[in-house]
């Protein structure tokens, strides 16, 4: 299956969180205040592999 | 011979400012790794990044796969917007697209403001051969002698 690389409709109303993605990063299987909420949510609805990541309070722009 | 790992630049939100008001979309090069520790595995996204000098990941995601944070090797260091931050070094082992290789990495509770890992010089430029072009939107990975290929 090809893998989504738009995140940006799943991940806009998203702040300040940890986001469980699909494997193929085409849903959200979990969100939560921590990595361990969010893989619990992820093992919840099924998802095998999950990928984290993290939401920014604010999508502005990073130089780092 | 190693494979060349290719993978697509992922967009992420943006919000619009003065200075580009029409700025929505951000394109990185952002790419899920696989951090192993203990037998431990989470998955997880980071930004390749030549500027940072190593790799850093967050305390959480290090924690996740038994990591003992704070016990590991203390680091002071500084970004372009922040200083003062604080990480500690591991042994760990990652993964990325089926190429394995250790990698000594600092965990920190500083990154709050930063969605994603960071793959800096040390730990992941030095083992392999990057191809940025941004007009494509991809970036392809070319494994060096010393990184295990399944």
């Amino acid at each position: 299956m090809a893998e989504n690389t738009d995140l940006r409709e799943l991940l806009k109303e998203i702040s300040n969180k940890w986001v469980a993605l699909s494997s193929d990063s085409s849903r959200i299987v979990g969100v939560a205040d921590s990595p361990k909420g969010a893989l619990e949510q992820a093992k919840n609805n099924k998802e095998p592999d999950p990928i984290l990541t993290k939401t920014p309070e604010h999508y502005g722009t990073f130089i780092l | 011979m190693s494979p060349t790992l290719k993978f697509d630049y992922r967009k992420f939100p943006a919000e619009p400012s003065e200075a580009f008001p029409r700025r929505f979309s951000a394109n990185r090069p952002v790419i899920p790794v696989t951090l192993i520790n203990d037998g431990k595995r989470i998955k997880y996204l980071c930004l390749i990044d030549s500027g940072a000098d190593l790799c850093i990941f967050h305390a959480e995601i290090g924690e996740q796969i038994g990591v003992e944070v704070e016990k590991g090797k203390l680091l002071d260091f500084s970004g372009i917007s922040a200083s003062n931050m604080k990480a500690y070094f591991h042994d760990i082992r990652i993964d990325v697209g089926g190429c394995e290789f250790d990698c000594y990495a600092g965990f920190s509770r500083d990154l709050d403001r930063l969605p994603y890992g960071v793959l800096g010089q040390q730990g992941f430029f030095d083992l392999f051969i990057l191809m940025f072009d941004y007009s494509k939107e991809r970036v392809e990975l070319k494994p060096k002698n010393n990184v295990h290929a399944d």
